[in-house]
């Protein structure tokens, strides 16, 4: 998958809104691989909307989301599974990690499925992070910003050709803003994959190629 | 992993009240089925060797008729009547034995026996539905076949042994007891052994081959022919009213008479019918409570599946666990209810087997068992798999 293309896409609650000041709600926009890009955004003008569109579940606005020229609303639910085990890697902001279950055990429920990262990788990743003391831990018992290292580990246990992070940083302090910032960049460089990055102000530091008002 | 994740919010508490109601239901179902099947050849006392449509008639024998001496045997003319019937296929003439005949049953190794009189009637071979290798008699190797009444069999049973404190005997066994026939006349007196190859309901006589009596009568007899005390007609349409007129009005009884057997019959559909019916509404309810435990348990998982669903896996993956539980409760609840049929049947089963009835297959109610609990399982997993289905947009 080399580009995702928004053609008029608007959210069924916006209807009606001729121009809503976005540089992506109603316009043509193209996203390519290999790019890194940011969506600046203000809080509830369809950031998040924007993700769950790319990544196929919810189809609540009007336009045209495509990979590749194709409508991602003629994909079939067997082309979905592979898209988000294979070619999209998405952090949602809310995270959706499973409390009742470990740090380990919410990594390896993504990683079984790809296959993507060893053991030593997934430990090396934890501690990186700071947080490999809390693997056996469940993650109910771990802090906001400890859950956001969590599910990013758990982003990176895939292929992709996109990544796509919702307010990555949003609970994270300077220090590992850069640490993700890094992560996320060899692993897009090394599979030439695009970055896309929604914020509302605390964004990842990366250099973006381009920068786009949501 | 995936079950660990979801078997939070499993019931065992409502599955067990599933597993019970679905194994109560099916019980009845089956058993009804097994109990029909096991039943009814009580009822229709079903021939092997007749078909259902050859009727065998003999005259009635009334105190009037016997003390005028009224003939009791059918004459050239009456046959010819019945043949001109257009009911009538073919008539079959029964043949007596036209010599002295003595049983002797041997009692296992106690060595008693049991020695009384005995005659043979036959009937020709085309009527007679038996595997010819054990109904054909062989001069060289002498050997008498025969099919007695079922009736001599419930007479020694829930007569003879009841009051003697003999042991009853089923079907089986009296086939495999050891028969002598001492035929005699002519100045000879022989001794052949005998098999019982069967036993009939409606033929209330001892039938050998034709070809053996053939043999024998010339053998022993004195050559005079005496003429059939039976008939046995072919009929053409089974079931009509002018035969029964017709047997009427010529004074002729019709053996093994299937008018009372057939509403009991009836009955025993109707009965088996309500039952099934009773049953069938109980695994239809279990199916709705299991159905209805299912979606609540969807219900408060309806986060974590769609979680699971965003990581990559595939709705088939996220139902997999329900589909195990449903399919292993189901089956579990089959196996259970198979039990109790097999532990009930054997609980019956001696009381039929006193009345000389084998009992039927379990197969029927195994299959219909089957049969209920595919389509039940079924049902709950295409209901679980459209529910599943059903959160893949949000």
């Amino acid at each position: 998958m080399d580009t995702i293309q928004f053609r008029r896409v608007l959210p069924h609650v916006f209807a009606g809104r001729e121009d809503t000041g976005s540089e992506i709600w109603l316009r043509e926009v193209n996203l390519q691989r290999g790019k890194r890009y940011l969506v600046d955004a203000q809080s509830g003008t369809g950031k998040s909307s924007m993700c769950s569109y790319i990544f196929g579940y919810r189809v609540d606005y009007s336009g045209t989301i495509a990979f590749d020229d194709v409508d991602t609303r003629q994909l079939s639910v067997a082309r979905w599974c592979d898209i988000r085990q294979r070619h999209i890697a998405y952090l949602p902001q809310e995270m959706r990690l499973f409390p009742e279950l470990t740090v380990l055990e919410n990594i390896n429920l993504k990683n079984r499925l790809t296959n993507h990262k060893t053991a030593s990788q997934i430990a090396d990743l934890l501690q990186c992070l700071g947080v490999e003391d809390k693997a056996n831990s469940l993650v109910a018992h771990l802090s906001i910003g400890q859950q956001q290292r969590v599910a990013f580990v758990r982003t990176l246990c895939q292929p992709a050709e996109f990544y796509l992070l919702d307010e990555p940083v949003s609970h994270l302090d300077n220090e590992n803003n850069s640490l993700i910032a890094r992560l996320v960049s060899q692993e897009a460089d090394a599979l030439g994959a695009a970055i896309i990055v929604t914020s509302v102000g605390n964004h990842l530091n990366l250099n973006y190629d381009l920068t786009l008002k949501m | 992993m995936i079950w660990k994740l979801l078997r939070k919010h499993v019931s065992v508490t409502q599955l067990a009240g599933f597993a019970l109601a679905n194994i109560v239901g099916l019980t009845i179902v089956m058993l009804a089925v097994q109990m029909a099947t096991d039943i009814r050849p009580v009822i229709e006392d079903e021939d092997s060797f007749l078909r259902r449509d050859y009727i065998v008639i003999t005259r009635s024998v009334t105190t009037t008729g016997a003390l005028m001496g009224s003939p009791t045997d059918f004459s050239a003319a009456d046959v010819a009547d019945i043949e001109a019937q257009p009911w009538c296929g073919r008539v079959g003439q029964f043949s007596a034995s036209e010599f002295g005949v003595e049983a002797t049953v041997g009692l296992g190794g106690s060595g008693h026996a049991m020695r009384t009189q005995f005659f043979f009637e036959a009937i020709p071979t085309d009527f007679i539905d038996v595997n010819s290798a054990d109904w054909t008699f062989n001069p060289n190797r002498p050997e008498v076949p025969v099919i007695i009444s079922r009736d001599y069999l419930s007479l020694y049973n829930f007569g003879f042994a009841t009051t003697q404190g003999l042991p009853r005997i089923s079907e089986g066994q009296m086939e495999m007891i050891p028969l002598q026939f001492t035929l005699s006349g002519n100045g000879l007196r022989e001794t052949l052994n005998g098999r019982i190859v069967g036993f009939s309901t409606r033929l209330n006589t001892v039938i050998v081959p034709q070809d053996f009596m053939t043999w024998a009568n010339n053998r022993y007899g004195d050559g005079n022919t005496q003429r059939p005390q039976r008939l046995i007609i072919e009929s053409t349409s089974p079931g009509d009213v002018a035969i029964d007129q017709y047997m009427e009005s010529h004074n002729y009884d019709v053996a093994g008479d299937k008018t009372n057997s057939s509403r009991a019959g009836h009955l025993l559909t109707v009965a088996t019918g309500v039952v099934v019916a009773v049953g069938a509404v109980i695994s239809l309810l279990a199916f709705f409570v299991l159905m209805l435990s299912i979606y609540l348990l969807l219900q408060k998982n309806v986060r974590k599946l769609q979680t699971l669903l965003l990581l990559g896996y595939s709705p088939a993956e996220v139902s997999a666990p329900y589909v195990k539980i449903v399919a292993g409760v189901n089956l579990a609840a089959l196996v259970i209810a198979f039990a109790a049929v097999i532990a009930i049947r054997a609980w019956y089963m001696p009381t039929l087997r006193a009345l000389g009835v084998d009992g039927g297959t379990i197969t029927t109610a195994l299959l219909c068992g089957i049969v209920i609990m595919t389509a039940i399982s079924a049902g709950n997993i295409f209901a679980i798999r459209r529910r599943v289905a059903a959160l893949w947009h949000g």
